[in-house]
């Protein structure tokens, strides 16, 4: 995959976060867990498997996304899944 | 029953929101009822409503928190935080497991329910949000105050139509009376200004269709009346034990003394045409807090506005109260800025409490014709002075459900 691509995923999936969160990009800390950093609750995270899912066209499990995970990890995650 | 101390209001009204602006407007009897735009009503035998115009101004709920909730959870979560700070309660000082949320409603929240349900038959599944689930039912604002304060008490939301939140309210005192908690919002929130909402009401046959005359339309006890006016709203009350206040200089508005509440069991829309049951209620509210009928000074009406509504409440009133009845002022104020359905009892709570602590009574507005089936003094068009002691509030649901609660000034 290009860097290009890369750097693309990770500028989408932080345009996701802000939509479904309502937050800003600062509050966004790449290696911290989305609960610890951002309290994010479960259904949250059903949201944001969902406007994944419309917006990137990558389908995850619920065992795949967790909110323990970080900015990074579900990056990570994404990516392996093009 | 044990007297239990009204301490903090917060109100959320077509009216005004700070309970300055709204006694102003509800006693000075001017009319908050408007022609619905918010959506295109225009086709609904009654478009007419009160509207919650300054929401925002009030709101401390997160944008975040926002996309989560239907109208009547932010509406809930407004009322509980300004019945807090007129209480001077500041919760992260008290015993979260000893606090406790009462809260009454009869159709839940509907703008967000609707919205969601359109886009699962449009985009199917995956169109619809997952708050839905948490967002709709009528126990959503218990919960959204309970998670925002961390409260831990025993809590309970009230479903019983127009009567919701009265019961909600006593429900409350008995649970402090029982011991169960020393610290309890209490109340009720309403959002029928919906599309759905307002059509499953319009279905009801219970409001009025002059659309042309907003203002004027909902007339409790008059002779042309013709159905009540919906309204959206919340008001929250802080019960407390009073006998832990009594020494304290904390202000207390009023007392909750006695509750009665029976059923009619006759109709699934209307009143039982005997008023049995309502004068039952009365008597038992009345037994509840040691009082004669002679000592009650004022009675906040239901006020359904409508022809077996207004006579059937007259008629128990009658019952119970004889000739003296016709000494009681009797008024509906909620005329003024609409009947908030599972509401009501909280916003007439509110008013009562009001009404003792400025000593007047406020008036039921839009009364033009007298009935003589209804012909008690229903304080018409304008406030009357008088001290208030003891008051009755009145409130009754769909299929005969009757709630009559006491308060008494401090």
């Amino acid at each position: 995959m290009s860097t290009q691509n890369q750097t693309s995923i990770e500028e989408k999936l932080k345009s996701v976060l802000k939509k479904v969160l309502d937050i800003n990009e600062s509050e966004i800390v790449p290696a911290a867990k989305l609960d610890d950093s951002l309290g994010i609750d479960s259904t949250e995270m059903v949201e944001i498997v969902v406007v994944l899912k419309k917006e990137l066209g990558i389908q995850l499990t619920d065992n795949e996304l967790k909110k323990t995970h970080s900015f990074d990890e579900i990056a990570a995650i994404l990516k392996s899944k093009i | 029953m044990n007297k239990i101390a009204i301490t903090g209001l917060g109100i959320i009204s077509p009216s005004g929101i700070d309970k300055r602006t709204f006694w102003s407007n509800v006693s000075h009897g001017r009319s908050a009822v408007e022609k619905i735009e918010r959506f295109d009503a225009s086709k609904y035998p009654s478009h007419i409503a009160g509207h919650v115009h300054e929401l925002d101004a009030y709101s401390n709920v997160s944008s975040r928190l926002l996309k989560k909730i239907d109208l009547f959870s932010h509406m809930a979560l407004v009322a509980s935080e300004l019945s807090l700070a007129d209480a001077q309660i500041d919760l992260s000082k008290e015993d979260l497991k000893r606090v406790g949320i009462f809260m009454g409603n009869a159709i839940g929240g509907w703008l967000y329910a609707e919205t969601e349900l359109r886009d699962l038959y449009t985009e199917g599944r995956e169109g619809v949000s997952p708050f839905m689930a948490s967002a709709w039912f009528p126990a959503a604002p218990q919960g959204q105050i309970s998670i925002h304060y961390g409260i831990k008490g025993f809590s309970k939301t009230v479903v019983s139509d127009r009567a919701s939140s009265l019961m909600a309210i006593a429900y409350a005192a008995r649970t402090i009376q029982d011991g169960k908690a020393d610290l309890i919002l209490a109340g009720g929130m309403e959002a029928p200004v919906t599309p759905y909402a307002l059509l499953c009401c319009n279905t009801s046959g219970v409001l009025s269709r002059r659309n042309s005359q907003p203002k004027i339309a909902y007339s409790p006890f008059d002779k042309n009346r013709d159905g009540l006016a919906i309204a959206e709203g919340a008001g929250v009350l802080i019960l407390e034990p009073q006998v832990l206040l009594a020494k304290t200089k904390k202000k207390i508005y009023a007392n909750i003394i006695g509750y009665g509440s029976t059923t009619d069991g006759v109709d699934r829309i209307s009143p039982s045409k005997d008023s049995l049951q309502l004068a039952r209620a009365i008597a038992i509210a009345l037994k509840d807090a040691q009082l004669e009928p002679k000592d009650i000074d004022y009675i906040c009406a239901d006020g359904a506005g409508t022809l077996l509504g207004d006579i059937t409440e007259t008629k128990a009133i009658k019952q119970v109260f004889g000739e003296y009845a016709y000494k009681i002022p009797v008024s509906a104020p909620k005329s003024v800025f609409g009947n908030m359905l599972g509401a009501s009892g909280a916003l007439d709570v509110a008013t009562t409490v009001l009404a003792m602590e400025h000593s007047m009574v406020p008036p039921t507005i839009n009364y033009q014709t007298p009935d003589p089936e209804c012909d008690l003094d229903y304080c018409p068009n304008k406030a009357q002075s008088k001290e208030i002691k003891n008051a009755l509030v009145i409130n009754r649901g769909r299929g005969g459900i009757n709630c009559v609660l006491a308060l008494q000034k401090n």
